[in-house]
């Protein structure tokens, strides 16, 4: 027990690690979830106790996978005996029976590409016990949950669960080893540049149960809005829902002042985390959470993914909050934010004010409005006579190619991102949302809507679109404000200074070497950035 | 010439100027001309700028597929759309990679790796083995299905050749537009409509 509690000793020790909040190790090590449970553990946070194969296993897991398992499973057997002991409950067997998660955790999150596993460690025995003090539907509901996602992820759709639960914990722990290897997750890493070679680690938590009894739920609560930055909570409430419900899709989200109304405690208690785990982290977090009862379970925290804006309004409000200093505030805005700011889009503020019509699958990028049309035909006519035109069809057939060329958008109702449809589009250059539903075609015919084929949505109306501008909108003002007084290339709007209308990485490497400390230009916050960025690769 | 494979072209194509028509039926201007004009002068086509099917044309192509569908040995057509729904979804993976890099919510290929394009494209080949012997049994039954064969190995050779735009380009009997139009007639003699085809996830 103690072997596997200490988290000093040398990196090869480092195989099974208990997350009780003295681990200490690094990122790297622990992955980012295990990480997360770590810190917040230390912070005496509501967390479900926890322990982490570390990825250092993960990684000689792909070489060897049996030698292994075999090496790390009397440490995971101790885990298993600490998870017993704090939570008072045993694992396979009741009276109190033991359930455990199973999850992946990388060093870099990568959403929804790895496999995770709930409700382990379940069989007959199990079912039964859970069902005498917390009923027979939730113990039904747990166990088919669990049935589903063990052959979905482990044992595949025909071959029986194994009833011991050892067995299933191995599997588990094994498949989701081997899910840093799955298409998905490849595809993923090659697309953002991430490292292959960094294995995952694999985090075994005690599961409590959002889909038990009335007060009960699960969500996702960001600490301020990731699409505007507005400094307000936003999130997704599921009540009676597991966390994986919440990425499924397939149940109706509340928003998360729903559990505001519903359990008022319970939301200012993960307020109150929250705000606590921003000022540890000093950036907005995203935090998964489970309510089983009326009370609240964290179940692992990030820094949250961002929109441009919410990236620049952010940065300014936690430097006036005194949690990051100007240096920093700089390092959160990156150049491509700024450019891509300056590029007429759909406004977070405007998106979010028009009502949602549908939601599909992006299949072609960029931002349309027009008269849905659901007839080829008629959308042609319309289009010959100027008007703009958005194709809604429940399918695509081959005759339907010439209506879309003379749409500005498509919208179907079936049909992936492989799809004839999507394919067709993106050979057009025609904005596209597939697979909305069925009837959402007909739903939107003859109406004026906004096709965002970078969300993936059909929104009320004709959006407009609009673009920041370095001169006019004050966040951006005040960021170069701020970079003015840092950066060693100081860049204006106007003033007697050198031209500089070459905004690339080269040419304000050139500003630099040649000793220019003053420039004007279009774009001074961009140059500011960028030779900040050069500025701190030089000397770290 | 038969009436049914003019409507039918017509159809699938949506609109097409004659000289398209010509192209995709295998003939040329003259050859299709005189069937073009007679089935205008019923009704059945609409000439404007471009070709294109009636409401009256549209029910008389039914009826002659239905004739068509009548006799022929339903469970040859069924395995061979069961065969070329396999083959099919990894074509539509081949086009994607070909669009996208990084799977289907990745970023669009901007065609500067030339090793990547080419990987992409050797896939083709394989596709094109496997489908050929799907057209030739469904074309057991219904011997006007053969012309997508010799289509697909136009386009198939345009590939080859360097041409890329003949794998994906709309509009032109690219291998994807000819697919695409495979795959329609597949479903029609099955006996489904495409409603039915996407009820049971497949007409995407």
């Amino acid at each position: 027990m103690t072997r596997v509690a200490r988290g000093n000793g040398t990196p090869e020790n480092h195989t099974v690690v208990l997350l009780n909040g003295d681990a200490n190790l690094p990122r790297e090590l622990l992955g980012n979830k295990g990480h997360g449970i770590d810190v917040m553990r230390r912070r005496n946070l509501p967390v479900p106790p926890a322990f982490c194969i570390t990825t250092l296993v993960g990684l000689r897991y792909l070489a060897d996978p049996k030698a292994t398992m075999d090496a790390i499973w009397d440490d995971v057997l101790d885990g298993m005996s600490w998870l017993e002991t704090d939570t008072s409950r045993t694992f396979g067997r009741g009276p109190r029976p033991l359930l455990v998660s199973v999850r992946s955790g990388a060093t870099h999150s990568m959403p929804g590409m790895m496999d995770t596993i709930l409700n382990l460690g379940m069989n007959d025995a199990v079912e039964q016990a859970l069902a005498s003090p917390e009923g027979a539907a939730f113990a039904h509901d747990t166990r088919r949950r669990f049935t589903n996602m063990y052959r979905r992820i482990v044992s595949g759709e025909s071959d029986p669960v194994p009833a011991d639960a050892h067995a299933q914990l191995r599997a588990g722990i094994e498949a989701v080893f081997a899910s840093w290897n799955s298409p998905r997750a490849v595809a993923y890493r090659a697309h953002y540049g991430l490292d292959d070679r960094g294995g995952t680690a694999v985090v075994v938590q005690a599961m409590v149960f959002g889909n038990q009894g009335p007060n009960s739920g699960a969500g996702a609560f960001f600490s301020r809005n990731p699409i505007t930055g507005a400094n307000e909570p936003f999130g997704e409430w599921i009540p009676g829902g597991q966390g994986d419900d919440v990425v499924s899709g397939l149940v109706d989200v509340e928003p998360i002042t729903a559990l505001r109304d519903e359990q008022p405690a319970v939301y200012d208690e993960l307020m109150d985390s929250a705000r606590s785990l921003e000022r540890l982290g000093s950036d907005m977090q995203e935090i998964e959470f489970t309510v089983e009862d009326g009370k609240l379970w964290l179940l692992q925290t990030r820094a949250a993914e961002r929109s441009a804006q919410a990236a620049v309004r952010l940065a300014l409000q936690l430097r006036s909050e005194g949690l990051i200093d100007d240096a920093e505030t700089l390092r959160r805005v990156t150049p491509a934010h700024v450019e891509a700011l300056l590029r007429p889009a759909l406004q977070p503020e405007t998106r979010l004010t028009a009502p949602l019509l549908a939601k599909g699958l992006p299949a072609c990028p960029g931002v349309v409005s027009g008269t849905a049309y659901t007839d080829v035909d008629a959308a042609l006519d319309a289009a010959d006579q100027g008007k703009q035109v958005i194709l809604v069809r429940d399918h695509t057939r081959p005759e339907d190619v010439r209506g879309m060329l003379a749409a500005q958008g498509i919208v179907t109702d079936v049909g992936g991102a492989a799809s004839h449809a999507a394919v067709v589009s993106r050979e057009l250059g025609r904005v596209a949302v597939v697979g909305c539903g069925h009837g959402v075609a007909a739903s939107l015919a003859g109406k004026q809507i906004t096709v965002d084929g970078y969300e993936g949505e059909v929104r009320e109306g004709n959006l407009t679109l609009s673009a920041w501008s370095e001169t006019d909108t004050p966040e951006l003002r005040e960021l170069a404000d701020i970079a003015r007084r840092i950066s060693p290339l100081r860049a204006h709007a106007t003033g007697d200074h050198p031209r500089m209308d070459d905004t690339s990485e080269a040419a304000v490497r050139a500003a630099l070497d040649t000793g220019q400390t003053d420039v004007a230009s279009e774009t001074p916050l961009i140059i500011m950035l960028t030779a900040l960025r050069l500025a701190s690769q030089v000397s770290p | 010439m038969t009436e049914l494979s003019v409507l039918q072209a017509v159809r699938l194509k949506g609109r097409v100027t004659p000289a398209d028509l010509a192209v995709t039926l295998g003939d040329d201007l003259d050859g299709i001309t005189p069937i073009v004009e007679q089935l205008t002068e019923s009704g059945l086509l609409v000439d404007g700028t471009a070709l294109k099917i009636s409401p009256s044309g549209r029910a008389r192509l039914e009826t002659l597929l239905a004739e068509e569908r009548s006799g022929i040995d339903s469970a040859t057509i069924a395995a061979a759309y069961q065969d070329f729904r396999a083959v099919n979804a990894d074509f539509k993976a081949l086009v994607t990679d070909w669009q996208l890099k990084g799977g289907p919510a990745g970023k669009p290929n901007p065609h500067d790796d030339a090793e990547y394009d080419a990987a992409v494209l050797a896939r083709l080949d394989d596709v094109h083995a496997r489908v050929v012997p799907i057209i030739d049994a469904a074309a057991t039954q219904l011997p006007r299905l053969n012309a997508y064969s010799s289509k697909l190995l136009v386009a198939l050779g345009k590939v080859n050749d360097g041409e890329t735009a003949w794998l994906t380009r709309p509009l032109i009997d690219s291998y994807h537009t000819v697919w695409f139009e495979l795959h329609e007639e597949l479903i029609g003699a099955m006996g489904l409509t495409r409603e039915e085809a996407a009820r049971s996830g497949d007409a995407q």
